[in-house]
């Protein structure tokens, strides 16, 4: 058997998030996915109050159909880069770039590292008649090859609607709880600007939307976006000189369930337990400590879960949990703030962490601003639906 | 209309072969290693519970539950159009594995957890028999 592991505390807090932005989000038509990452990493550069030559290091998930993303993009920003590569983690990718960057800084590989990702989803996918042609006519050549198409199984909405039929099987979660998440999040996008969506969400609204993969309609279902994200991060000494108040980073944590979504419980109890002990063990924190969440929601069932997961209530009382109202801005452990993949746009994670570091700066006006938010945590998952990865944040 | 498209036809990898050639003879079979007498699937040529390379293909009961289960309402290929909504289960055999495949001769609404099922096998053309289930 393996061990158990307890994360080294010896990185908590060395490190720091200095600067953050985005692209413009939602229908971005005409801008590839590098320049909507060039984007958002230029406004995070403004953000923080430095130049593309204070980077020594790229650290980004590459679109799946571009090789060595992290190269293209360091020829972009003019540099040449101590420490750079790609991640392949799917959604969790975003929250490892962060700690491989911690690591880098605090053994000394790199001082100063950009960490990104970007996407045009949308417009690959819907900006034009021939885009919904192309996405929508795939030949059979590149479906899986057996023990799935044949059988009318494709998407990852199906995958995930498989553990939500599970866990309303186990527990009595209903589509009322995870109305509610597509419910509270859209109310906050309202407040968001930024957000794609833009018109107020109803349960009403929720339950007569179409059925897409039953139990998920199609507002349990993230947006497809063209969408970046990105944050500069830096030792906790260098980041006393800059711009805005830094963020540091308290822990981080990771687990991939590789024996596969349909195997064991995977599906109902997520990688995000373990990855959560994780972080919690590093930071020093528990659940109790947290004051805001945002959780990688591709679909709702996967907050609701998850919530479970990092242990915000007991497994099976997630439904109560978030119908309680606890999941909004004044509410218990408000989540996903900025509207999320839900309602704000799909960036694979990437997102949640810019949310999260502007909730520990304080800088919102007061109908954005969680109260007196000290903690945030913030998750990644992706990948076959089996990688996870958790990370802290915490105000200086 | 959409009857004349075909639906996608399983490409064996080629270690699932043995699974195809028993499935036309309307026979479950999965990998089965000879060390840990434990079955898996996917097909793979090596035992992930001992990682022994000595399996061989045999028969199972072709009965299990459903573990769980998602019903399609939209239409992801055209060939599925006449068919939503329908339903795909994870089927848990008897003996251990987990696999995905469409329950027959019920409507969606029937479809719960836990219900008994067992295999019956749908021929796609000469050469490739589908394995289905359906409740007990």
């Amino acid at each position: 058997m393996i061990n158990a592991i307890t994360p080294s505390r010896e990185l908590r807090d060395t490190c720091a998030i200095v600067g953050t932005a985005t692209s413009k989000l939602g229908k971005v038509p005409g801008v590839s996915s590098l320049d909507l990452l060039m984007d958002a990493i230029r406004n995070a550069l403004d953000d923080a109050g430095l130049k593309a030559s204070d980077i020594d290091g790229v650290l980004c998930r590459g679109p799946d159909e571009s090789y060595s993303h992290h190269q293209l993009l360091a020829e972009r920003l003019g540099i040449n880069a101590r420490f750079s590569t790609t991640l392949t983690n799917g959604g969790a990718s975003q929250i490892m770039s962060v700690a491989l960057a911690v690591m880098a800084i605090r053994f000394g590989l790199a001082n100063t590292i950009v960490c990104g990702f970007g996407r045009d989803t949308w417009s690959r996918t819907h900006a034009s008649e021939e885009a919904r042609v192309r996405n929508e006519t795939r030949p059979e050549s590149m479906l899986a090859r057996e023990f799935g198409p044949e059988y009318g199984y494709f998407g990852a909405t199906a995958a995930h609607a498989f553990g939500a039929t599970r866990h309303m099987h186990l527990y009595g979660t209903t589509r009322d709880d995870f109305g509610e998440i597509a419910v509270a999040f859209r109310e906050h996008a309202l407040r968001n600007p930024d957000a794609s969506m833009k018109k107020p969400l109803s349960i009403e609204d929720y339950h007569a939307g179409r059925l897409i993969v039953a139990p998920f309609g199609i507002y349990d279902c993230s947006l497809r976006s063209d969408a970046a994200g990105a944050v500069i991060v830096t030792s906790a000494a260098r980041a006393k000189d800059l711009k805005k108040p830094p963020v540091m980073i308290k822990g981080f944590g990771f687990q991939n369930n590789t024996r596969g979504w349909f195997a064991d419980d995977n599906m109902v109890v997520t990688a995000a337990k373990q990855a959560g002990e994780a972080a919690y063990a590093m930071a020093g924190l528990g659940p109790k400590d947290v004051d805001t969440a945002q959780i990688y929601d591709c679909f709702t069932y996967m907050v609701l879960t998850q919530l479970e997961d990092y242990g915000f209530c007991k497994k099976g009382e997630g439904g109560a949990f978030v119908s309680s109202g606890a999941l909004r801005l004044g509410g218990a452990l408000p989540c996903n703030t900025s509207g999320g993949q839900l309602s704000e746009a799909h960036c694979e994670g990437m997102l949640q962490i810019v949310e999260g570091v502007r909730q520990m700066r304080h800088l919102y006006p007061e109908n954005r601003q969680v109260k007196n938010a000290d903690i945030a945590l913030i998750s990644g998952h992706g990948g076959n639906q089996v990688c996870h990865s958790t990370l802290i944040l915490g105000r200086a | 209309m959409s009857d004349l498209v075909p639906k996608p036809k399983p490409r064996p990898a080629p270690e699932s072969l043995p699974y195809w050639q028993a499935a036309r003879e309307h026979r479950l079979a999965l990998p089965k290693c000879e060390d840990c007498q434990k079955f898996w699937f996917p097909p793979s040529r090596t035992c992930p519970h001992c990682l022994s390379a000595n399996f061989s293909f045999q028969d199972v009961s072709g009965k299990g539950k459903i573990f769980s289960f998602v019903t399609f309402h939209r239409v992801y290929r055209p060939a599925f159009a006449n068919d939503v909504p329908y339903v795909v289960a994870l089927i848990e055999l008897d003996e251990g594995p987990r696999l995905l495949s469409n329950i027959m001769g019920v409507t969606h609404d029937q479809v719960k957890c836990e219900m008994r099922v067992e295999v019956v096998f749908d021929d796609y053309d000469e050469d490739i028999s589908i394995p289905k289930f359906k409740l007990v």
